[in-house]
């Protein structure tokens, strides 16, 4: 090896990028949607677009949730609330059923029942349909699907770390970081691509740079699990011991007494905590003397994903204790989780966090296209009939699979939600099976006929299928563009205008890429000979 | 913190880093001379101007960043604002080159009114 550094990097900038490219294309999209996880699983429950949205204060929603509780699960050993926020107005509240005493039953296999209510009348919301909403982007981005979680977690870290070497040795090979700061010049081919691959990477060069290293650092702990197994006996004890959590679940007395009301301890918290709101509360064994009531600070008041903390006597009301301060290794890892998942963003920030994730995809998309641009010519050049050799092919299908073929899936998983009748069985997992069908459909087409028109096609059904979320929400029971605005409720106007919005972009990409093709492809390439 | 005073300030930290990065980018040759014509340079007292009011603007938009959201979340919002303000002036480069002089003094308009705002809302 006889290279400048330059030309090693760039070669190691390539090869990281392109092998692993599809994949953090997946990831990237997927996750960029996972900041409004909330928000899509609203738009997906249109029978929630009708409740009340008003504004209402902790204690009364807590005082309502514990009324219901009580009448709904008694005998329950542990109740956790989740206090109305800004982006869910509903205090929803799950628990665990009583213990039937069979011992040995795994932890976590008995079904949590859950309800919802709205703050301020106390009233139980209707039974929404079953759906994984946004929750099925943001596991998808890490765990995938239809495979281990582990391997997937491998997976996904592996290219995180291909992904992290792909950008530093981007900047490395990258000769004019600030020449070429503000450049992006359309209509020139190769250049076009390689100025918007550029401009998209340097422009969110922070954003990259961090959400590539906090994803590697939020599943630091599957990476090699062995020195974890060789002392824990199961995962649970060691992040007990980690975030300085009780190690043994408190037992019950057995000995009835009520349980203390619950708004005077929200509000008790919330003067701890200089006025930051309680985002959750974990109620155990209630109505029991043993009884403890535990709140977790809302997020947006920090960065950190460590919340804070505090434990209550259930029958008293009294301070019982405070969660220890985090070492400084913890804190970091809890401020680099945080900051992967944007949870304490406004919704201004998480607009920006939004768009700069918009801006990861570009950046993965220009640079596995990149690619093929430029592999091209060559395959020409070598070939007098222009037919192209197999790596270049595969690529192309690839490219066309990966890019346009997601964006069709993630528009039919939004369509299968709304056409599905409500009441039908394993509704969540036909949604994800529709999402999957749909992706493997245009895969194989794309791999099959990897060609312009095919590209054409699949921007125009994806770009159809997103601009007409706007008028399906409203005509399968959601709540419509003028509705939701007239209501202020924003989260659902904002879905729908968001996906009208990258509808409209992938139409236009579609026609232009024919209008591109009308040009000569003979003149276009003898440019590229000379 | 209200809304209100959020809004502003994100308007605010974005008007003023997109005026920063307008005076900055037509301290370069390249872009200047999109505007005045090829082969035309700015002068070295003009340039230095660009150089100076461009990270001003920048600089006024990470305190509004600071002072309105905290260090912590303060220097995430700058970093999105810089992202979202500089791929909105690439834009513009790009498609309407002619109006960069205009659009630049219009973002500025806009970042001493929304400044304004922030100032009476946070006293």
């Amino acid at each position: 090896m006889k290279e400048s550094l330059r030309q090693s990097m760039a070669w190691l900038h390539t090869w990281s990028g392109l092998l692993v490219g599809w994949v953090l294309f997946m990831v990237f999209s997927c996750g960029t949607a996972s900041y409004f996880r909330d928000e899509i699983t609203l738009w997906m429950k249109p029978e929630l677009h009708q409740s009340s949205h008003a504004v209402v204060e902790q204690g009364v929603a807590a005082a309502q949730i514990q009324n219901l509780l009580q009448q709904r699960a008694p005998a329950s050993p542990r109740w956790f609330i989740t206090m109305p926020t800004g982006r869910e107005p509903a205090v929803r509240a799950s628990w665990a059923p009583p213990p039937s005493g069979e011992e040995g039953q795994p932890r976590g296999r008995r079904r949590f029942e859950n309800a919802s209510i709205d703050p301020l009348t106390g009233q139980e919301l209707s039974a929404a349909r079953a759906t994984r909403g946004g929750d099925f982007f943001y596991r998808m981005h890490f765990d995938m699907h239809y495979m281990p979680v582990l391997w997937a977690r491998w997976i996904v870290g592996i290219c995180a770390m291909f992904m992290l070497v792909a950008i530093i040795s981007g900047i490395v090979t990258h000769k004019r970081i600030f020449k070429d700061f503000f450049t992006f010049r359309p209509g020139k081919g190769q250049r076009s691509w390689l100025d918007a691959h550029n401009a998209t990477a340097v422009l969110a060069l922070p954003y990259h740079l961090m959400i590539t290293y906090t994803g590697l650092v939020t599943l630091m702990f599957m990476y090699l699990p062995q020195g974890l197994g060789a002392v824990y006996k199961d995962s649970d004890a060691f992040f007990a011991d980690l975030n300085g959590g009780p190690r043994v679940e408190a037992k019950a007395s057995g000995l009835s007494a009520p349980l203390t009301p619950l708004a005077p301890l929200v509000a008790k918290g919330s003067q701890l905590w200089d006025g930051a709101s309680v985002g959750r509360i974990m109620v155990s064994h209630a109505g029991d003397s043993a009884a403890t009531v535990t709140l977790t600070q809302q997020d947006g008041h920090g960065v950190s994903n460590n919340l804070p903390s505090l434990t209550f006597d259930g029958v008293t009301g009294g301070l019982l204790t405070e969660a220890d301060k985090s070492g400084a290794a913890v804190e970091t890892r809890g401020v680099m989780y945080g900051l992967h998942i944007g949870r304490f963003a406004s919704p201004l920030l998480r607009g920006l966090f939004f768009l700069s994730g918009l801006a990861g995809c570009a950046m993965v998309a220009t640079g596995v296209l990149l690619w093929a641009v430029k592999e091209r010519p060559k395959h020409v050049k070598a070939n007098a009939n222009g037919r192209i050799g197999f790596g270049l092919r595969l690529v192309d299908g690839l490219n066309l699979g990966g890019i346009a073929g997601l964006l069709i899936a993630m528009s039919v998983y939004f369509w299968a939600n709304r056409l599905l009748p409500p009441g039908l069985g394993g509704r969540p997992d036909l949604e994800i099976h529709c999402f999957f069908t749909a992706w493997g459909i245009a895969a194989v087409a794309a791999l099959a006929f990897p060609q312009r028109w095919m590209w054409r096609i699949q921007l125009a059904v994806a770009g159809v299928l997103f601009a007409l979320l706007l008028p399906l929400n409203p005509l399968t029971g959601g709540a419509g563009l003028f509705t939701s605005v007239a209501q202020g409720l924003w989260p659902v106007a904002g879905f729908d205008l968001v996906s009208l919005l990258i509808g409209c972009g992938l139409l236009w990409a579609s026609r232009g890429l024919g209008s591109a093709a009308k040009a000569p492809l003979k003149a276009r390439l003898a440019k590229v000979a000379a | 913190m209200s809304g209100a005073s959020n809004a502003a300030a994100m308007v605010a930290a974005l008007s003023s880093a997109a005026a920063g990065f307008t005076a900055l980018s037509l301290a370069m040759d390249r872009h200047w001379e999109a505007l005045h014509g090829c082969g035309n340079v700015p002068r070295d007292g003009q340039r230095r101007l660009l150089r100076w009011a461009g990270s001003g603007g920048l600089l006024i938009s990470l305190l509004v960043c600071l002072v309105v959201w905290g260090a912590a979340q303060g220097w995430v919002a700058w970093a999105g604002v810089l992202t979202a303000s500089a791929f909105a002036l690439v834009l513009t480069l790009c498609y309407a080159a002619h109006a960069i002089v205009r659009i630049g003094w219009a973002a500025a308009f806009v970042s001493v009114v929304a400044l304004a705002a922030v100032l009476s809302l946070l006293r």
